[in-house]
C-alpha cells in the first residue's frame, strides 16, 4: 500500500461541496457583539476632529474604541510604524481610525456614520516615483526612530524608502564599456488583489487575562505574535483558532482584524466579530505591490550577457508590512536562470498614501520575472537571435551561482524543462500566423524553509491523528500533502489518517502557508514524528509478536514481522496494548529547513537571503489578438514544473491551473491603479478577475527530482506557478503584434491602435 | 414583515425586515450557513441558491420576493444519509474544490443548469457559470466535474 504518489479524495471537499464546512465568517457564539470600523475617507491628512459621543449613546452600542482607547505604541511585520488607529495624521485611504461595538452590525453602521470626522486634507504622496523624488513629503518623518522586530539584522532605510538594497560588486561599468550593445527598457505593473472569496473577519473572546481570537487565517502564530504585539502583551495569553480558509494567497499571513476585535473584546467582555465588507476588503487589503523596474543589459554580438543595471521600486504603501524582505527578491532573481556575468541591483520599498501592500502568491517575482523575461526578449531582438535561442545560451547549469552567491548544484534541470516543454509545442511551430504570438519565460524559485512541526498519536482504532497549526488554504497541502505524507510514513491507506485544525494553544509553532513550504517543511515534522514513534511501535509489537524491534516493519496497517509477514499485529492492537504499557504512542516532530551557504557580502539590505529548496519552471504561452476589439486570447499553455516529488497529482495539478489563471488575470485583465491615492477600480466586478471562458485547460508536465531530505522527495510546489506567466503572456502578445508589451495589464487598446497603423 | 416559503422541502413561516436579503434570511435566520456571502454585490456568485429552480444571487435578492417560491441550498443536495448528488462526487472526485468557498454557488447553478440541459456543451457550462467566480481552480477541474455528472446521469 502506498498513499504517496497517488490520487486520493481530500475530506474537507466532503464537508464542502454539502456546505458543512465552516469558514471563520460562520462563526458565531452566543451573545455576540459585532464591530465595524470607521476607516479614512481620504488617502492623507491630519485628523482635525473626531467625535463619538453620538455614536456611544446610539442604540445598541456598547463601545467606541479610538486611538485614545487603544494601546499607543506601533506595530509592524518587521518595522514598527502602524499605529493600532490613526492618531493625528492618516496615510491612506480606509485607514481604521475608529470602533464600534454593537448588538448587530447593522446598528454599528448606523453608529459609525453618525461619527463626527474632520480631516484636513494634504496632498497624498500617491506614487513611487513622487515618493523618491528630491524634496517629496515625507509619509513617516520619524522614520529613523521606528524600532524593527527583534531578530532582524538592521537594514538601510531613509526618506520614504523603509527598506533599501543595494547590490554593487563592481566593474559593472566597465563591463557595460566592452559590450557591442546595451538595451533599456521600464516596466510599470499594478497592484494586484488576492481576491480570496471569503471577506477578512475575526472574531475574539477574552476571559480577563487570555483572548481566543478564530479566524480564517494562513499563519495563526503570526496572529498570536501579532495581536499580541499590537496590545502590548505576552504572546502566551493570545490563542489563535482556525477554521477553513476561503481562500488566501497571501493575503492571510499578517493582521488583518484580529488586533480590532481583540481589543473590543477586551474592553467589554464579549465575544467581538469583525467582518470586512467587500469593497472595504478590496481597498484596505494588503495586495501585491505596484513596481517600477529599469532593466540594462550589454551583451556580446554571440549572445552573452556580459553586464546589468536591475532597479525596482516597490510601492510598499503607508506602512512597511513584508516589503523591506521582498527587496531581496530582486536580487535572488536579477542574475538567476540566465547567466548575468556583472550585475548591480537596487530595490527600495517605498512608502506613499496608499493602501499598505503585502504578500501574494509570488510576491515581487511575478514583476520581477515578467521585467527579465520581456527584457531578453528585447536583447534577443536586439541581436538579431532566434529569443529561445538566446536564453538556451546564457541558460544555468548545474553549479552556477545566483548573485547571492548561492551555488545551485541542479540547475541543469532548466534545460531538461525547456526540452520538454519543445517536445508537446515546438518553437517553430507555435504561435504562428497573423496576430499569433509565442512567448517563453522561466523562473527559479524557493520552497519557503520556516519552521514547522506536527505531533502525530496513533489512535486505538489503529488510525492516526495529525495535529499541526499548519493550515489548509485550499491548496491540499494539508488535506493531501500533510495527510498522504503521514499516511506513507506508516504504509497506512489516506483514508485511516486525519488532520486537525490549527489551534495555537495546543499546536507548537509553524510558519503558515506561504512560500508552499507546506508540503515539504511540515511533511519533514512529520516524518521526524513519525521516526519517533516506530521505535515505541516496534518496541511494544516486539514483545506481542516475539521477534527483535529490528526484525518488524509497518504494512497496511500492521505491524509485521519483515521476514514473515503472517506474523503480524494490527496497529489497533499496538496502540491500545500501550496505552498500559507507557501510555499512548505520541510524538512532535519539527523541522526547518537548513539554509544553503550564501555571501553576506553580496548585498546591503539583503534580509532574506536564499532560495531554499529551489525548483525549476517554463511556462510557454501561444495567444492570438483579435483584430478588431484588441483583446487576447490564450490559446495554449504549457507548464513544465519541477516539484520533487509529487505527493498526490490533483494537487499539483491544481496549484499549477490555479496559479496560472491567477497569472493570466494579472497579465490581461487585473490591476488596482491608484489616482491621488484612490483606487480608481473599487468593486469585484470592475477589478476584472478571470471567469471560465477566459481560461483555457492548461498543458502540464511534471519533472520530479527528489529532495534528498523528503518528505519522499516533495518540494514546494504551490506559489511558482503564478510567477512566470505575466511574463510568457506578454512575450506572446509582443510576438504577435510587435507591440512592445513594458506595462501590466495589457492593453487591448494599444495592441488595436497599432494593429490598425499595420493596415489590414 | 411575513413571509411564507418553502426552504429545502420544509415550509417555514418567518418574520423578517422588508428590506432583507434572501441571503441574510437563510444565514442568519434559518443558519444554513452554507450558502456564502462574498461581495454583497452580486458579483461573486457565492450566493446562489435556486427560487423554484432557477439560480438567482440572494445577496441581492429580496427576501420577500421569495414569497410563496421553494428555495433550495446546498444542504439541500446530498441525500438525508449523505449520499452526494452526482455533481458533488464528481466535483469531490475530479479535485474541483479547492479553498470551498464558491463551491456551494458552482454547485447551485450547475444543478440548475443540468436540470434545463441534461447534455451541456462546454460554451453553455461557461455560460452558466458566467456569474460564478473561483479564484483557486482555474475552472479546468469545475469543467471536468460538469462532463463526469454528465456521463453519469446519462449513463
Amino acid at each position: 500500500m502506498t498513499a504517496v504518489g497517488v490520487r486520493a479524495s481530500r475530506p474537507d471537499a466532503l464537508a464542502k461541496v454539502r456546505g458543512l464546512a465552516s469558514y471563520a465568517v460562520d462563526y458565531a457564539e452566543t451573545g455576540m457583539l459585532h464591530a465595524r470600523l470607521l476607516r479614512s475617507p481620504v488617502p492623507a491628512g491630519r485628523i482635525t476632529r473626531l467625535d463619538v459621543s453620538a455614536a456611544r449613546t446610539m442604540p445598541g452600542v456598547h463601545a467606541v474604541a479610538t486611538a485614545a482607547e487603544a494601546p499607543g505604541h506601533r506595530n509592524g511585520l518587521v518595522l514598527m510604524d502602524t499605529p493600532f488607529f490613526a492618531d493625528d495624521v492618516v496615510r491612506y485611504e480606509s485607514e481604521p481610525i475608529a470602533m464600534v461595538i454593537a448588538e448587530s452590525p447593522q446598528q454599528a453602521n448606523v453608529a459609525v456614520d453618525s461619527i463626527t470626522l474632520e480631516i484636513e486634507e494634504t496632498k497624498p504622496v500617491s506614487n513611487v516615483e513622487d515618493a523618491m523624488a528630491p524634496g517629496a513629503t515625507l509619509v513617516h518623518p520619524d522614520l529613523e526612530q521606528y524600532e524593527s522586530i527583534p531578530g532582524v539584522a538592521p537594514w538601510p532605510r531613509s526618506g520614504n524608502a523603509g527598506g533599501i538594497l543595494t547590490s554593487d560588486p563592481g566593474g559593472v561599468d566597465e563591463a557595460f564599456d566592452a559590450a557591442d550593445l546595451v538595451v533599456e527598457d521600464t516596466y510599470v505593473v499594478p497592484r494586484q488583489y488576492q481576491a480570496y472569496l471569503e471577506p477578512k473577519s475575526a472574531t475574539a473572546s477574552y476571559d480577563g487575562h487570555r483572548w481566543t481570537i478564530h479566524v480564517s487565517h494562513q499563519f495563526p502564530h503570526n496572529i498570536r505574535t501579532r495581536v499580541a504585539q499590537a496590545l502590548g502583551v505576552e504572546v502566551s495569553r493570545i490563542r489563535v483558532v482556525g477554521h477553513h480558509i476561503g481562500g488566501g494567497f497571501g493575503a492571510r499571513l499578517d493582521l488583518g482584524l484580529e488586533q480590532f476585535a481583540a481589543l473590543g473584546a477586551a474592553m467589554i467582555g464579549r465575544t467581538v466579530k469583525l467582518v470586512n465588507e467587500r469593497v472595504e476588503d478590496l481597498i484596505s487589503c494588503m495586495s501585491r505591490e505596484n513596481a517600477t523596474i529599469r532593466v540594462r543589459s550589454g551583451v556580446t554580438k554571440d549572445g552573452r550577457i556580459v553586464a546589468r543595471d536591475f532597479e525596482c521600486l516597490m510601492d510598499g504603501g503607508a506602512y512597511a508590512g513584508d516589503t523591506p524582505y521582498l527587496t531581496s527578491i530582486a536580487l535572488l532573481m536579477a542574475g538567476s536562470v540566465y547567466r548575468v556575468e556583472k550585475a548591480r541591483v537596487v530595490a527600495k520599498s517605498v512608502y506613499t498614501n496608499t493602501a499598505p501592500t503585502g504578500a501574494f502568491r509570488g510576491v515581487s517575482g511575478t514583476y520581477i520575472c515578467f521585467a527579465i523575461e520581456r527584457h531578453m526578449d528585447q536583447l534577443a531582438n536586439a541581436l538579431g537571435m532566434d529569443r529561445r535561442e538566446f536564453r538556451l545560451r546564457n541558460l544555468f547549469r548545474s553549479g552556477d551561482a545566483m548573485l547571492n552567491g548561492q551555488v545551485l548544484d541542479d540547475a541543469d534541470i532548466l534545460r531538461e524543462a525547456f526540452e520538454r516543454v519543445e517536445e508537446v509545442a515546438p518553437w517553430a511551430e507555435t504561435g504562428k500566423g497573423r496576430l499569433r504570438g509565442v512567448g517563453v519565460a522561466s523562473v527559479i524559485w524557493l520552497t519557503n524553509p520556516s519552521a514547522g512541526s506536527a505531533t502525530l498519536t496513533l489512535h486505538e482504532d489503529g488510525h492516526l491523528g495529525v495535529a499541526t497549526a499548519a493550515t489548509e488554504n485550499g491548496s491540499g497541502a494539508v488535506a493531501m500533502g500533510i495527510r498522504q505524507i503521514a499516511a506513507g510514513e506508516f504504509d497506512l491507506a489516506a483514508e485511516d489518517v486525519f488532520v486537525t485544525m490549527p489551534d495555537t494553544d495546543s499546536q507548537p509553532y509553524d510558519a503558515g502557508s506561504q512560500g508552499s513550504r507546506t508540503t515539504h517543511v511540515v511533511g519533514m515534522a512529520v516524518h521526524n514524528a513519525a521516526n519517533k514513534m516506530k521505535t515505541r511501535i516496534f518496541d511494544l509489537a516486539s514483545n506481542l509478536l516475539a521477534a527483535l524491534p529490528d526484525e518488524l516493519e509497518l504494512r497496511g496497517g500492521n505491524v509485521c514481522v519483515r521476514d514473515d509477514p503472517a506474523q503480524s499485529v494490527p496497529l489497533a492492537t499496538v496502540a491500545k496494548t500501550a496505552l498500559g504499557s507507557g501510555g499512548p504512542i505520541s510524538a512532535t516532530g519539527t523541522y526547518s529547513v537548513p539554509l544553503p551557504k550564501w555571501d553576506p557580502d553580496a548585498a546591503e539590505g539583503l534580509l532574506f537571503p536564499v532560495f531554499p529548496v529551489q525548483t525549476y519552471h517554463v511556462h510557454l504561452a501561444e495567444v492570438e489578438v483579435d483584430p478588431f476589439d484588441g483583446k487576447v486570447k490564450v490559446t495554449r499553455y504549457v507548464v513544465a514544473q519541477e516539484v520533487g516529488r509529487m505527493i498526490n497529482p490533483d494537487g499539483v495539478y491544481g496549484q499549477i491551473q490555479g496559479g496560472v489563471a491567477q497569472g493570466m488575470g494579472y497579465a490581461l485583465w487585473e490591476g488596482l491603479e491608484s489616482k491621488e491615492g484612490r483606487y480608481t477600480r473599487r468593486t469585484l466586478e470592475s477589478y476584472g478577475l478571470p471567469l471560465a471562458v477566459d481560461v483555457p485547460d492548461i498543458e502540464m508536465i511534471i519533472l520530479e527530482h527528489p529532495h534528498e531530505a523528503g518528505p519522499f522527495g516533495a518540494k514546494g510546489v504551490a506559489e511558482p506557478p503564478i510567477v512566470p506567466v505575466a511574463a510568457a503572456i506578454a512575450n506572446a502578445v509582443a510576438d504577435a503584434t510587435g507591440v512592445e508589451i513594458n506595462r501590466l495589464p495589457i492593453d487591448p487598446e494599444q495592441l488595436l491602435a497599432a494593429i490598425d497603423g499595420q493596415g489590414d | 414583515m411575513q413571509l411564507d416559503l418553502t426552504v429545502n422541502g420544509v415550509a417555514r413561516r418567518l418574520d423578517v425586515d422588508s428590506d432583507e436579503t434572501l441571503l441574510h434570511t437563510l444565514r442568519e435566520r434559518l443558519h444554513l450557513t452554507g450558502t456564502k456571502e462574498g461581495c454583497d454585490e452580486g458579483e461573486c456568485g457565492a450566493c446562489t441558491v435556486l427560487v423554484d429552480g432557477r439560480p438567482i444571487h440572494s445577496c441581492i435578492y429580496p427576501a420577500l420576493a421569495a414569497s410563496g417560491t421553494d428555495v433550495q441550498t446546498v444542504e439541500s443536495l446530498a441525500a438525508p444519509d449523505g449520499t452526494l448528488s452526482p455533481l458533488q462526487r464528481a466535483f469531490v472526485e475530479k479535485a474541483a474544490v479547492q479553498c470551498g468557498f464558491c463551491t456551494p454557488g458552482f454547485l447551485m447553478t450547475l444543478t440548475a443548469l443540468l436540470d434545463q440541459n441534461s447534455a451541456p456543451s462546454r460554451a453553455e457550462v461557461e455560460e452558466a457559470v458566467a456569474g460564478n467566480i473561483c479564484r483557486c481552480t482555474g475552472y479546468s477541474t469545475i469543467r471536468a466535474a460538469v462532463q463526469q455528472a454528465v456521463g453519469e446521469v446519462r449513463s
